[in-house]
């Protein structure tokens, strides 16, 4: 389990946003008592740190300067300021991502988990069954036979392989493909979400991805 | 100046001195002056005022005519009385001496305005990142707690954030500083990042997205090409035409000194004679009159935040059947070697 640390001063968003990412199956701190908390954050040795920009006591920008000379923990700005220069600041002190608020929770929990992706990359290929996950080229490979996706077919496929056995939410679905430049409507994603069972039932791997009515689906 | 200007202008003179040698003739012809005498004093009064009067004529040409000229290549008129030699004559001084207190008193004025406006602006700009923090912990409460009602909470709470975002961009639209950074950003990154972010609506209205060729990268500012992008979309959302499965083409086209942004929809179109007062403040026309609400702001943002950054944005429509804004960012290499 990935542990998040939070560092927000308002309080709402604080417990909420805590909520969120526990209810999404992350581990988090969130300290209210902002003095010293670049000691908190080291000390926290957590996977990834949700920092905000308008802080009391310092600006998160410069916090994310002076925190980057001892560690390279992934850090995404979380914040209100919606100025390019805020952005390209925060980037060039080494954020991993820049993510203004009002946020919609769906992306920002795309985002953190694309982040944790990122970071925690091992070099090793990854595996469903004995179906090797050939991202770049769009295709499910083993040593006979080879499952060729649609740049929608392994967007779903691969989000629901890094959450596997855990229900996938149609909505994290469509935003997923959304950030994607894949436009399409709730009809579409049932159709594409069909096409892609109905393949790896092809492939040997019966009712690999269950349907869970009202509430998404999951790849067994 | 001309001839006829200074003739006009000095005309009293003129006939008071015709008068003056009246007189004198008429005495010297009632003293029986000698011939010769009045030819002499006749030719000696002459000259004099020729030689007045043209030296007064072209110390005042040389003087205006550069003003004249000095104030045609200007770029801030108002900024003429530094640019004025003194004359040395007394109307003249006196003149540049007044031009230069008035315009200094002027320039105090300015900038005052200037500094409440950019005071007014950067309150504007913290009050509304503040309400976007209780709107993010509602967002965040309301997807926390999924029911029917937070699924309406949601659209609400997109709204509110979608207002706050036009009064924001209309403070920096308005204001005089340049607070936008330009950079490379790719054009598929910004359709995807409103798309995404006006998701609900879209789907809610069975709009149909359809892209093409936005893969290149344009000189602009992210933020700003979203907020544009965003007003757009929320054109169209309010006048799609019933008769059709409405639809939103973006598209992007390069050329070698400019990429062209298209962005077509397939609603209700633009009355032929709105169309060259839509970008204007508070332009409703006949589509906001009848229809849904209309503020008459957004396009008018929309295009002062082009122009701010130096983009071509132009329109074109045909009533009934389409609505096509079109982009145009200029290439600058210099940016490049950044």
């Amino acid at each position: 389990m990935s542990k998040i640390y939070i560092i927000e001063d308002d309080r709402s968003i604080r417990t909420e946003l805590s909520e969120l990412l526990r209810n999404a199956g992350y581990e988090t701190e969130a300290p209210s008592e902002l003095e010293n908390i670049l000691d908190g954050m080291i000390a926290a040795n957590a996977d990834l740190i949700l920092l905000d920009i308008n802080l009391p006591i310092v600006n998160g920008e410069v916090l994310l300067k002076e925190f980057r000379k001892s560690s390279d923990t992934p850090v995404i700005m979380v914040t209100s300021r919606t100025s390019e220069a805020d952005e390209v600041l925060s980037m060039s002190y080494g954020a991993d991502d820049y993510i203004t608020k009002p946020y919609n929770p769906t992306i920002l929990l795309l985002r953190i988990s694309a982040v944790l992706k990122r970071s925690s990359r091992s070099t090793a290929n990854q595996y469903y069954k004995d179906l090797k996950i050939n991202a770049a080229k769009g295709a499910l490979t083993s040593d006979d036979r080879e499952l060729i996706l649609t740049k929608n077919e392994m967007i779903i496929f691969q989000l629901l392989f890094d959450r596997q056995g855990e229900i996938v939410t149609r909505d994290e679905l469509m935003t997923a493909l959304w950030d994607n430049n894949e436009f399409i409507n709730d009809n579409a994603l049932t159709v594409n979400v069909s096409r892609l069972r109905a393949k790896l039932c092809e492939a040997g791997y019966n009712d690999a991805v269950e349907t869970r009515k009202k509430q998404g689906y999951i790849l067994k | 100046m001309k001839l006829y200007d200074l003739l006009k202008d000095r005309i009293f003179i003129f006939i008071s001195c015709i008068t003056a040698f009246l007189i004198i003739f008429l005495f010297m012809n009632a003293f029986n002056a000698d011939p010769q005498l009045k030819i002499i004093t006749g030719v000696i009064l002459f000259l004099l005022l020729i030689v007045n009067e043209t030296h007064e004529f072209l110390r005042k040409k040389f003087f205006y005519d550069d003003i004249k000229i000095k104030m045609e290549n200007l770029d801030r008129k108002y900024l003429i009385s530094e640019m004025i030699t003194p004359p040395r004559f007394f109307d003249g001084d006196l003149m540049c001496e007044l031009l230069s207190e008035a315009g200094r008193s002027m320039c105090e004025n300015i900038a005052e305005y200037r500094r409440n406006s950019a005071e007014f602006r950067e309150f504007i700009e913290m009050w509304v990142h503040e309400i976007k923090l209780p709107v993010s912990s509602l967002l965040l409460m309301a997807h926390n707690n999924r029911s029917e009602i937070s699924e309406k909470f949601l659209e609400q709470l997109y709204r509110i954030d979608g207002y706050t975002d036009t009064v924001l961009y209309y403070a920096r639209s308005e204001n005089a500083e340049k607070d936008y950074i330009i950079k490379e950003i790719q054009l598929s990154k910004a359709a995807s990042g409103i798309a995404l972010k006006n998701r609900e609506t879209l789907l809610l209205n069975n709009v149909a997205i359809r892209t093409s060729g936005l893969e290149v990268t344009v000189l602009t500012d992210g933020k700003w090409l979203e907020f544009i992008l965003g007003q757009l979309i929320a054109n169209s959302i309010k006048f799609f035409s019933p008769e059709r499965e409405p639809e939103i083409f973006i598209s992007a086209e390069e050329f070698s000194d400019k990429t062209v942004l298209k962005y077509r929809d397939n609603g209700i179109g633009i009355p032929e004679s709105d169309i060259p007062y839509i970008f204007e403040k508070s332009f409703t026309g006949e589509n906001g009159r009848k229809g849904t609400r209309s503020t008459g702001m957004g396009l008018y943002i929309v295009k002062n935040l082009c122009e701010k950054m130096g983009h071509k944005i132009s329109v074109n429509s045909q009533k009934g059947e389409f609505t096509e804004f079109e982009i145009i960012f200029d290439k600058n290499d210099f940016y490049k070697f950044n």
